[in-house]
């Protein structure tokens, strides 16, 4: 009961304080920008420049080729600007590239002098041999360089290159599940940094203000244990926590969620990173003095991002990164036909983690409240 | 009502103790003063008896609980009134008492009436950070009343008050200790130590130096004089007599019978003046 008391009071006092409101105001700027400003998808095709100087027999050769791979088959007349000068192109979009066919050689150096992009000049020689003549840009890595060859000494290199792709092995990221679209794949991070990595800061905030303040005295002196105070912080945090969540997921994601883990999920990870928060403040005396700590777990805690967002790169060290954990089960929340297995699992992982720590932070206060 | 033996408390961790040997005993319903400059080891002490600090070496009993393994429960039956306010700034001195009331397991007093018994009436429904300094120590003193406490620990109660109001303090305590109330008061106010303590503890550097009663203090340490001032042929005279040899005991009879007085007062020593002769040191 008393528990109870702790709880709905601190409930009171946070919704008198302004960081509250910031945090439900960041979470609708959060919104904002996944809404108007995140694509529904990163457009990561590549633009290719090219001028077709060959024999019109072998100019129309090329055309049926990039109409085949054309997404609707045909071509498209379209202007184009290089060097503050317009010039006529045909435009040919493919799943992987957008290609501007230019009309002449002096388009093709405004784009490759003026523009700073890659163009390709195709003519035949005097031994009637197509040859493609690149103006790369100086920034193309040496592997590019080295495709390209292998691509036009087809004869020296294409038997090799095919018997070496066929025997790759290729693992699907995607079993399953539908991948997620790229504003979608962003919402993890949102919920992992605003929702359960933020309340490791804000707990810390709001215990060395009260500390400031002899709060946590005045409540050590009554018959409500500290760990009651402790874990009625921890509780508004979550429920916060949970708020901003779903003001960032549900216009987004709708019922497509699994929102019964989403919020296991939260209460488990929050609760784990509020009491990390706990634990850390409980050596200090004042935020100033607690910063560098702090500062040195926002560092860590950020690496998982990288991963998160270039999954080749997935070393083990990484996975034992608890905010790694919290991007991929957000992930598998959010996805259809997610894997709520791993879910459950890190959830109870965080409870008990969660747990051991609140103990040993509880402990800890209990010996430094006069500090 | 709380028992103290060798108590000791390093915050070093070493022999450079903050608490140095200290032991008393305070009875129930005694008003005990913990006297001592800033630094003596008074809060410290204070601190290891409410639980807020721990026990390191020593033995401690507080309102029958040992204070090495301290139980909740003994909370129900002490009241600590802070130095530094420390309330709560974003709810009204109403919703303040009405909170704390609800972390005790037994009856508490009704909110409203401590506010009126402190004087704060009419500003109950203000939120506490908007407080004048005095006001916030007279709601923290409030507070610590909230669950009719056994044992009352009292950190410089009427430290920041105007005299009215330090005055109506003083008569809380009275009142409370009247009715069996026992109260542990740190401060380093003589004045107040001498009107409420039935016993006070001066403590220098962590060590007790001396414990005893204000008046018998009084009468061991200060000067057995009476002063007198009166006028012979309309000049005023100011002289001295014991009140213990016999000769100047005549005297003092018979200047009394013979002349118009002005003044006249036993020369009674301080409680600031003994603790200087006793310990060596000022009270700041």
């Amino acid at each position: 009961m008393k528990l109870w008391y702790s709880f709905t009071k601190e409930l009171i006092l946070s919704s008198k304080s302004w960081y509250f409101y910031i945090e439900l105001g960041m979470a609708i700027i959060l919104l904002l920008v996944l809404l108007f400003v995140v694509p529904e998808d990163f457009d990561s095709k590549s633009e290719e420049y090219m001028y077709l100087d060959v024999p019109q027999v072998v100019k129309d050769r090329y055309r049926d080729n990039l109409k085949d791979e054309d997404l609707d088959e045909e071509s498209q007349m379209v202007e184009v600007e290089a060097d503050k000068r317009t010039f006529q192109a045909e435009f040919y979009e493919t799943d992987e590239s957008e290609i501007y066919i230019l009309d002449n050689m002096e388009a093709l150096n405004a784009f490759s002098s003026g523009e700073r992009v890659p163009t390709v000049h195709v003519r035949v020689n005097e031994e009637n041999q197509i040859v493609h003549t690149y103006y790369l840009q100086g920034y193309e890595t040496q592997k590019l360089k080295n495709l390209l060859l292998v691509f036009h000494n087809r004869k020296a290199g294409y038997d090799v290159i095919e018997d070496y792709s066929d025997n790759i092995p290729v693992r699907s990221l995607y079993q399953n599940i539908e991948p997620l679209s790229d504003r979608e794949n962003v919402i993890p991070v949102f919920l992992t940094f605003n929702g359960s990595l933020m309340s490791l800061f804000i707990i810390a905030a709001y215990i060395f203000l009260d500390k400031s303040e002899g709060i946590i005295k005045a409540y050590a002196v009554t018959a409500s244990s500290v760990w009651h105070y402790l874990l009625s912080k921890i509780g508004v945090i979550i429920v916060t926590s949970i708020a901003t969540s779903l003001i960032i997921t549900i216009p987004i994601m709708g019922l497509q969620p699994n929102y019964f883990a989403m919020l296991l999920f939260i209460i488990t990870s929050g609760f784990f990173a509020a009491s990390l928060g706990l634990y850390i403040t409980s050596f200090y005396k004042d935020i100033i003095q607690a910063f560098g700590v702090l500062y040195i777990v926002i560092v860590i805690m950020i690496m998982p991002n990288i991963s998160y967002f270039t999954p080749s790169w997935d070393p083990d060290w990484i996975k034992i990164i608890p905010s790694y954990v919290m991007l991929q089960s957000f992930k598998e929340i959010i996805s259809i036909n997610g894997n709520i297995a791993y879910v459950l699992v890190a959830s109870l992982g965080f409870a008990v983690l969660g747990l051991d720590i609140f103990i040993l932070a509880n402990h800890r206060f209990k010996k430094t409240l006069t500090l | 009502m709380i028992k103290v033996k060798n108590l000791y408390h390093s915050y070093s961790n070493d022999e450079n103790y903050a608490v140095d040997d200290v032991s008393f005993e305070i009875s129930k319903g005694e008003i005990f003063g913990f006297l001592g400059p800033s630094g003596a080891g008074k809060s410290t002490t204070q601190n290891i008896l409410t639980g807020l600090l721990q026990l390191q070496k020593g033995e401690v009993e507080v309102a029958g609980y040992d204070v090495k393994h301290i139980k909740n429960k003994m909370f129900n039956k002490i009241g600590m009134s802070f130095e530094q306010s420390n309330v709560y700034n974003k709810m009204s001195g109403l919703e303040n008492l009405e909170f704390y009331g609800k972390l005790f397991d037994v009856d508490t007093r009704n909110p409203m009436e401590l506010i009126k018994m402190v004087g704060l009436d009419g500003k109950e429904n203000i939120k506490a950070g908007k407080y004048s300094k005095g006001m916030k120590h007279r709601l923290t003193f409030a507070r610590s009343m909230i669950n009719n406490p056994e044992l009352w620990f009292l950190d410089e109660p009427t430290t920041g008050l105007d005299p009215a109001i330090a005055s109506n303090i003083k008569d809380i305590i009275k009142e409370e200790n009247n009715k069996g109330v026992t109260i542990f008061l740190t401060t380093h106010n003589m004045y107040i130590a001498d009107e409420l303590c039935d016993r006070v503890a001066f403590i220098v550097d962590g060590k007790i130096r001396l414990i005893d009663s204000p008046k018998e203090l009084k009468l061991k340490y200060g000067e057995k004089l009476v002063e007198v001032e009166y006028l012979r042929e309309g000049k005023p005279i100011k002289e001295s007599y014991s009140t213990v040899v016999e000769e100047e005991k005549n005297q003092l009879i018979k200047v009394i019978k013979e002349n118009n007085i002005q003044t006249m007062h036993t020369k009674e020593a301080t409680l600031e003046e003994i603790f200087i002769k006793v310990t060596g040191r000022g009270l700041v």
